[in-house]
């Protein structure tokens, strides 16, 4: 390096470029950022611990194997729907002896519940105990009523997405159409106005930016379970894949 | 007299010029495929990481308290009242329902709870480059861009084996060219080998879900007859509120094997929140 002529003209850079402190400061920025991260990992991983230790009403851990608690939701992406209550409508239909659809406004005006609730994503985090607004699905079945052969719900959802989810578990006291989380609308990347909600199911299941309910006889896998995702979804088995 | 010919004619040529052809080529290759590799590659950057953050929004929440708007002031009244209070322009829409008013701005949008006076303001901004590359990366345009995504990986394809030849060195591919041409290969060998491959997480559910099955059947055969095995997953708390098995839940019925519907990279992603 100082053999250079400019490094012999100017010693101070050739100094700064010595071979030895370029090694010790990518040491040192390397060890500090893993420091940082194993710190930001611990503290992380202490809400994870609290979770593994509780246990919920039915007995089981409220945190399912090989999830990681997070303070909010990530964002995973999708096809996002239009996104305005001013646009939206919900179409309640299939195997029912009265379909109908409800606006928002609409949807506001049937029985409301107001609950908490944990989510988990099948990429591995949790999101335990936020506060969902909305409408049961067993109140929308009430509604609409359901045939007895039915036995699957699917969720539909904007450009086509669509989830199935079996009766017994929409009909939980748990599972809703949802427009409002922790007091707050939904932002359009979390499925604003209205996204389904069944918390027992890995989340994909609970469709962002729901246009529709539809009550079948037959299961009818939706999109990501014919693309190789478990056709059931309990976080509690790991049924991650199909 | 008759200028001697050189031996072999156009096979010389060949063999004393193509390294000095596949480096031109691929110096020109390589100018050609600069802009579409800097995409992928920021892109798939950015999209590696989304677990970690949005790679094409940048996302806000603000809440803030106004005077309560009462359920008794007309639509066009409550909205006029809070966009007053909030100090904001005309908005792209508007839409009142129960306590709420919505207004609607390109990229923001304001819920105020009327009952309360709380104001929700969500926004985001697309991601400078970001957004427009990353939407490059899925190919969510479809049409044109397949046929130059095609034509890109072919290019990448030609600088990869071009790469191999073009300059011969002392050695060739022996010693240091054959340690780092093994090394690159068995990463992706090596990360199959160690992480199970494709069908690893299959197999691994597909245990968990035998050994479950086998212990819930062995608790059923010591607490119950023969024969009257509960069916998997039967007996939540929607059978026993619905009094029967109305509700009950069928057995698990499986999505199609994964080697017959390989998700795509764009698939891989779910999109739950």
């Amino acid at each position: 390096m100082a053999d250079r002529p400019l490094f012999d003209r100017y010693p101070e850079a050739a100094r700064s470029w010595d071979r030895r402190r370029v090694l010790q400061t990518a040491a040192a920025g390397t060890a500090v950022a893993v420091f940082g991260g194993a710190l930001w990992r611990l503290a992380s991983d202490d809400l994870t611990r609290k979770a593994r230790a509780e246990k919920r009403g039915d007995g089981r851990p409220r945190l399912p194997p090989g999830q990681r608690v997070l303070t909010k939701f990530r964002n995973m992406g999708g096809d996002e729907g239009p996104g305005d209550v001013k646009s939206f409508s919900l179409k309640v239909h299939g195997a029912v002896k009265t379909p109908f659809t409800v606006d928002y406004a609409q949807l506001l005006k049937l029985p409301q519940v107001e609950q908490a609730a944990d989510v988990h994503c099948v990429t591995g985090w949790s999101c335990l105990g936020s506060l969902f607004k909305g409408v049961r699905l067993s109140t929308l079945a009430e509604k609409a009523g359901v045939k007895g052969t039915v036995r699957h719900v699917i969720f539909e959802a904007a450009h086509g997405y669509t989830a199935n989810v079996p009766m017994a578990d929409a009909m939980v006291p748990g599972a809703m159409v949802t427009y409002r989380m922790n007091k707050k609308p939904f932002a359009i990347d979390n499925g604003a106005p209205v996204r389904a909600l069944v918390p027992d199911l890995y989340f994909w299941k609970s469709a962002k930016w729901v246009t529709g309910v539809r009550f079948v006889v037959d299961d009818e896998p939706g999109y990501w379970e014919v693309r190789g995702y478990h056709n059931h979804a309990d976080p509690w088995r790991e049924e991650r894949y199909g | 007299m008759a200028a001697e010919q050189p031996r072999g004619g156009l096979r010389a040529l060949v063999a004393k010029r193509w390294r000095g052809w596949l480096r031109a080529i691929h110096r020109d290759v390589g100018y050609l495929a600069v802009g579409l590799t800097l995409i992928y590659a920021v892109s798939g950057l950015a999209i590696n990481h989304i677990n970690d953050w949005d790679p094409n929004f940048k996302s806000y929440e603000r809440e803030r308290v106004i005077a309560p708007i009462s359920a008794d002031v007309p639509d066009d009244a409550a909205i006029a009242a809070a966009r007053t209070a909030l100090g904001v322009g005309t908005p792209r829409s508007t839409y009142r329902a129960g306590d709420e008013i919505h207004l609607e701005y390109d990229y923001k949008k304001f819920v105020i709870y009327g009952d309360t006076g709380t104001v929700i303001e969500q926004g985001r901004q697309p991601r400078f480059l970001l957004r427009v590359a990353n939407w490059l990366h899925y190919n969510r345009g479809k049409r044109a861009w397949t046929y130059i995504a095609d034509g890109y990986a072919v290019l990448l394809l030609y600088l990869a084996i071009s790469g191999l030849f073009m300059i011969k060195g002392r050695n060739g591919l022996r010693w240091r060219g054959a340690i780092l041409l093994t090394l690159g290969i068995s990463v992706p060998i090596g990360y199959v080998s160690w992480s199970g491959g494709p069908q690893a997480a299959n197999r691994a559910a597909q245990k968990k879900a035998e050994q479950a099955e086998r212990e819930a059947g062995a608790a059923a055969s010591d607490a119950e007859p023969a024969g009257e095995v509960a069916p998997s997953g039967a007996g939540g708390d929607a059978t026993e509120e619905e009094g029967g098995d109305e509700f009950a839940r069928p057995p698990v019925r499986r999505a199609p094997p994964v080697d017959a519907m390989m998700p795509t990279v764009d698939a891989m992603t779910p999109p739950s929140p």
